[in-house]
């Protein structure tokens, strides 16, 4: 009888409830209301339902599959061993020397052997792994025959990246106040919600402030999904009924030369300007290179597929996973989807703005609708943009016009995370 | 140049510094703090528009040696067409009576559509007059065809 009490208090200390505080509760709470967007609602499901599962598995105490304290430098810091240079010098095995520097670098050994299943599947995200691959698959989705059949949407792909670093601004006003203190670090990641792509949130914030990485997913998605809540009324608020009426003449045919030549020129361009923005920037037009060249359509079929399936998995479940209580629930996550709205309708009206000047410029020949898209979120700005065009004026397309602007938006918010990391990381 | 070059690595440096205080509040309290986020956020915005304008630069270069070339094809490929059509055309003109407008000497265009018409029809008819379609102007059945086509997008 004895054992059996003992077993049963031993189970009983080792459950999940002995281990539970408020905010593990509050937190799991949250999951069901992202579990509420991403079913019911349908926001951005692919990677809101894996977010929500990652964050409800993390604050469920004891199950050992997230280990936060893995990815702090201040509690799994590296200690890089010394070697003496004489050791080594003359081919003799080197001399481990007794003193330790301490690098800020994490101790990857002990992840690995302390390490849970997230934890795993997490290192893909801090060795920036999978924002890149997803990347591929989209470049080998994307046409940037629109784009190249008009130059000129550049520019409006360029005009909505002003989002970013109005936000990056607007965060550091907020540290003045003493509301808020974010860090220069912090402040760049959150104004990167404003250039409306998932992965280089991810990739950029990885890298610039880790512990902010779950509560800038989840806004990141959440507007990605809103955008056709968001930019509507900013669209209408900045134009006038005949500039949303405009139609715009025929895209040219783009030959398939061009096509080719486009994903390598871009490539070198950016990698030689910003170098930093190479792992996003290049892998994305190795995936439109492998489906341009259509001597690749295996690997085309795979990376737009199956590896972008899987990478979307892994990336989902461990961005939630990374959403633990001590990080997410502080006033900061209020102020970061605060700050990522501002961020997202800064961008459109940006875009909009420019779309406006090129309309006057152009001689009426261009809809200034088109300049929202260049936010980067492929395909649903450009949607909004044929949407809105199309409420004015029933007949007219836009679409492909402003795919233009949409895909040049997503180069330009790859170029805007090298720019920042290379300042500041 | 040089100038904007050194005022640029003063300003990487000083933003290295600010790094290094590590805290928000520490980083907020320097002298420095709001000349290095200007300088962020204005680097950040003007690199991005001058990659892209190199982009467009090229891109409109490149589309316009690729339209040249094109031309000169197309140029080439006219005239073998119309050599070509001499010889094809003479069996289909007889149905055409009377061919007005601009594309009246464009006999390759006027065997394919009376082609087409014979092919449709299969009965002895008369083209009197081919003109283009206004484009500007969709029918109704060309505006359900485009966004039955579009609505995946």
């Amino acid at each position: 009888m004895e054992i059996f009490t003992d077993t049963l208090t031993g189970l009983i200390d080792t459950s999940g409830l002995m281990g539970m505080g408020w905010q593990n509760a509050v937190m799991i709470l949250l999951s069901f209301v992202l579990f509420y967007l991403a079913i019911v609602k349908q926001y951005e499901p692919l990677l809101m339902l894996p977010i929500a599962f990652g964050m409800l598995l993390t604050n469920l105490p004891l199950t050992g599959l997230y280990h936060p304290e893995l990815w702090d430098p201040a509690t799994n810091p590296y200690f890089a061993p010394q070697y003496l240079d004489s050791g080594l010098v003359d081919g003799s095995t080197p001399i481990f020397m007794s003193v330790f520097t301490q690098e800020t670098s994490l101790d990857y050994g002990r992840v690995l052997h302390d390490g849970g299943l997230l934890d795993m599947l997490y290192l893909g995200v801090k060795l920036q792994i999978y924002p890149p691959l997803i990347f591929l698959g989209i470049g080998a989705m994307t046409d940037f025959g629109p784009l190249i059949a008009n130059p000129k949407s550049f520019l409006l792909g360029a005009a909505a990246q002003g989002g970013i670093f109005f936000t990056f601004f607007g965060a550091c006003l907020l540290n003045m106040t003493g509301i808020a203190d974010f860090t220069l670090k912090e402040a760049a990641s959150i104004a990167i919600i404003g250039g409306a792509d998932g992965p280089t949130a991810i990739y950029l914030t990885s890298k610039l402030a880790p512990q902010l990485l779950g509560s800038i997913a989840v806004a990141a998605y959440s507007y990605m999904a809103l955008v056709p809540v968001i930019q509507p009324p900013i669209m209408r608020l900045l134009t006038t009924k005949n500039e949303r009426a405009v139609r715009m003449g025929q895209l040219r045919e783009v030959s398939k030369l061009e096509k080719v030549v486009f994903p390598i020129a871009v490539t070198v361009i950016v990698s030689l300007i910003v170098p930093s923005a190479a792992p996003l920037v290049g892998i994305l037009m190795f995936g439109n290179l492998m489906k341009e060249s259509g001597v690749c359509d295996r690997l085309v079929k795979t990376a737009t597929n199956e590896l972008m399936n899987i990478i979307t998995i892994f990336l989902g479940i461990t961005v939630g996973a990374t959403a633990v209580a001590e990080n997410f629930l502080s006033w900061k996550t209020i102020f970061i989807i605060v700050l990522g709205l501002v961020a997202f309708c800064i961008g459109t009206a940006c875009g909009v703005l420019l779309g406006k000047l090129m309309y006057l410029i152009s001689g009426k020949k261009i809809n200034p609708l088109i300049g929202s898209a260049g936010v980067s979120a492929v395909p649903m700005a450009a949607r909004v943009s044929q949407k809105e065009g199309q409420k004015t004026d029933p007949s007219n397309f836009l679409l492909m016009h402003a795919m233009g602007p949409n895909v040049a938006g997503v180069i330009g918010s790859a170029v805007a995370a090298g720019v920042l990391l290379s300042i500041l990381g | 140049m040089n100038n904007a070059l050194v005022l640029l690595s003063e300003g990487a440096s000083v933003i290295d510094r600010l790094q290094g205080l590590g805290d928000a509040k520490k980083q907020l309290a320097d002298p420095d703090y709001w000349s290095s986020v200007g300088i962020i956020a204005l680097t950040g915005i003007l690199v991005v528009f001058l990659i892209l304008a190199i982009l467009i630069f090229m891109f409109w270069l490149l589309g316009a040696i690729f339209k040249a070339v094109d031309r000169s094809k197309n140029a080439k490929a006219e005239e073998n067409a119309r050599q070509n059509a001499e010889a094809v055309a003479k069996p289909a003109v007889e149905s055409v009576s009377a061919v007005e407008e601009d594309y009246s000497n464009d006999e390759e265009l006027v065997a394919v559509i009376s082609a087409a018409i014979a092919a449709y029809t299969e009965q002895s008819f008369t083209v009197k007059s081919i003109r283009k379609h206004n484009p500007r102007t969709r029918s109704a059945w060309s505006t359900a065809g485009i966004s039955e086509n579009t609505r995946p997008f």
